[in-house]
């Protein structure tokens, strides 16, 4: 059936398996990037301000309502021309690589969708823990750092693992951009083989088996996060949880 | 220097270009939207289906078609279908011979495997004493799905709905790589063509982002449509007429 020697599938099992590294830095790197930026808009826009309120709904409409492989397009081909214009001179020098390009664009896209996942969990807080920690008198930072931000993750969790699933299923748009990676490498073997099936379907099951590994990782940090609310209430009282 | 150099006679000239695209765009998205929806439905009736030989396929089919990526989806329809001699020398061919026939198959598939978890949960969370309450009065089991659990888990699953479908118009703008000029592939042509890196992607932005939030609105409206028995619409709701849903 196949026409593929054990050398040949052993190079492109290489070349896949580079691609694949490549994919998953680029992922990693995208999420820690929408992860940190997206709590800090969710904290930042809780702010009453009315004009930063205001920014925030145009950033959150504009990337919510725009395919991501347009922005990573955006970023890709117009990048030095935007660095150029904030940074002059100096910015438009700068040569926007397809990973740079992918890890911008997933980054400010997911930005928005966290930082909405974040203020809604914030909101759900109870109010008691804000006026608590103020009642404590510790210190803005220390009250998110230690008392906020650790509930709004526990509350964000079930929200962040669909945006992580969703997100690892847009990496491979990056390749549009000319990011060798797993998809990339999975389109040559395919073409040089004549062999697609093999190949794309291989690829599909990467992603489906890492999607199914995290997955499974995120219960269980969801069962160790959620040890302090497992025991049933002896109280009706929720406020005091 | 500028900050965003939007140079207007080009987006003037191009309108008719970016309008195509949007008509590709807009074809792209509505018919698998249908196509998938019809698919899901009998999936989701095999995915609850307490036999096994039923629910597990069913499962499988999920789980390929929701965790691959579109765009591999996308090539395995396009490029791994022709690869079978058999459906080459087939009538199929006619469909998965085209890039348009492969687009809609692959975004039909997606959509599908989809819309069975969002089907799913949302006839999950009907209450089950509304159905058994149901079945004691003597209702049939056809009319019990078509009265009293669709028209709840419309109401309940409505928010993801509407998600999956403004994600899924997002996810049309790879099928570019098949060959097809929808609102991406004309805003990269016209790139091409003039090196403006702004004008064009920033013109498809506006359009798309117009269509999604064309779509977000026209589910509110949906929605409120629906709700409309809720205390405080029901002021507003003229009296008199009502429709059965």
């Amino acid at each position: 059936m196949t026409n593929l020697s054990p050398a040949d599938l052993a190079g492109y099992l290489r070349q896949l398996g580079e691609g694949a590294l490549i994919t998953l830095e680029l992922f990693l790197t995208s999420f820690a990037l929408a992860f940190t930026l997206g709590v800090a808009i969710g904290v930042a826009t809780l702010s009453r301000n009315r004009i930063i309120r205001a920014a925030w709904r145009v950033y959150a409409s504009i990337f919510m309502g725009v395919p991501s492989l347009l922005v990573i397009f955006l970023i890709f081909y117009g990048g030095s021309a935007m660095l150029g214009a904030v940074l002059g001179e100096f910015g438009s020098r700068i040569d926007i690589s397809p990973f740079g390009a992918g890890v911008a664009a997933l980054g400010i896209v997911y930005a928005a969708y966290i930082a909405e996942l974040v203020r809604g969990a914030i909101e759900n807080l109870p109010r008691g823990q804000f006026e608590g920690a103020r009642a404590l008198a510790i210190p803005p930072l220390i009250m998110w750092g230690r008392v906020i931000l650790p509930q709004v993750m526990r509350l964000a969790l079930p929200g962040l693992v669909n945006v992580w699933s969703f997100m690892l299923k847009e990496t491979p748009l990056v390749s549009l951009a000319g990011l060798q990676d797993l998809v990339a490498a999975a389109k040559i073997a395919a073409g040089a083989t004549k062999e697609p099936f093999v190949f794309f379907i291989a690829t599909a099951l990467v992603f489906i088996a890492f999607s199914a590994a995290s997955l499974w990782v995120a219960n269980r940090l969801e069962a160790r996060l959620d040890r302090g609310q497992r025991r049933a209430p002896r109280s009706p009282s929720r406020a005091e949880a | 220097m500028s900050a965003l150099p939007i140079d207007v006679a080009l987006a003037w000239e191009s309108l008719p270009a970016l309008f195509a695209g949007l008509r590709v765009t807009v074809f792209l998205t509505v018919l698998p939207l249908m196509i998938g929806l019809m698919l899901a439905f009998p999936i989701c009736f095999a995915r609850m289906s307490p036999r096994r030989v039923l629910s597990l396929p069913a499962e499988i089919f999920v789980v390929f078609f929701r965790g691959a990526p579109l765009l591999i989806l996308l090539y395995l329809v396009y490029y791994g279908l022709g690869q079978i001699e058999a459906l080459r020398e087939g009538p199929f061919w006619v469909l998965f011979g085209s890039p348009f026939g492969c687009a809609i198959v692959a975004l039909s598939l997606n959509h599908a495997a989809y819309m069975v978890e969002v089907l799913r949960g949302s006839l999950l969370a009907v209450p089950h004493g509304l159905v058994e309450a149901s079945e004691a009065l003597g209702i049939t089991r056809r009319n019990i799905f078509l009265w009293v659990r669709m028209p709840l888990a419309l109401r309940y699953g409505l928010k993801a709905y509407q998600n999956e479908v403004v994600s899924f118009v997002k996810g049309t703008a790879i099928v570019s790589v098949v060959t097809i000029t929808d609102l991406m592939a004309v805003a990269n042509a016209i790139f091409e063509q003039t090196y403006d890196p702004f004008t064009p992607i920033l013109c498809a932005a506006t359009f798309y982002w117009a269509f999604v939030n064309v779509l977000r609105i026209g589910f509110q409206f949906w929605g409120r449509w629906l709700n409309r028995h809720s205390a405080e619409d029901a002021v507003a709701a003229p009296a008199g007429r009502t429709v059965t849903p």
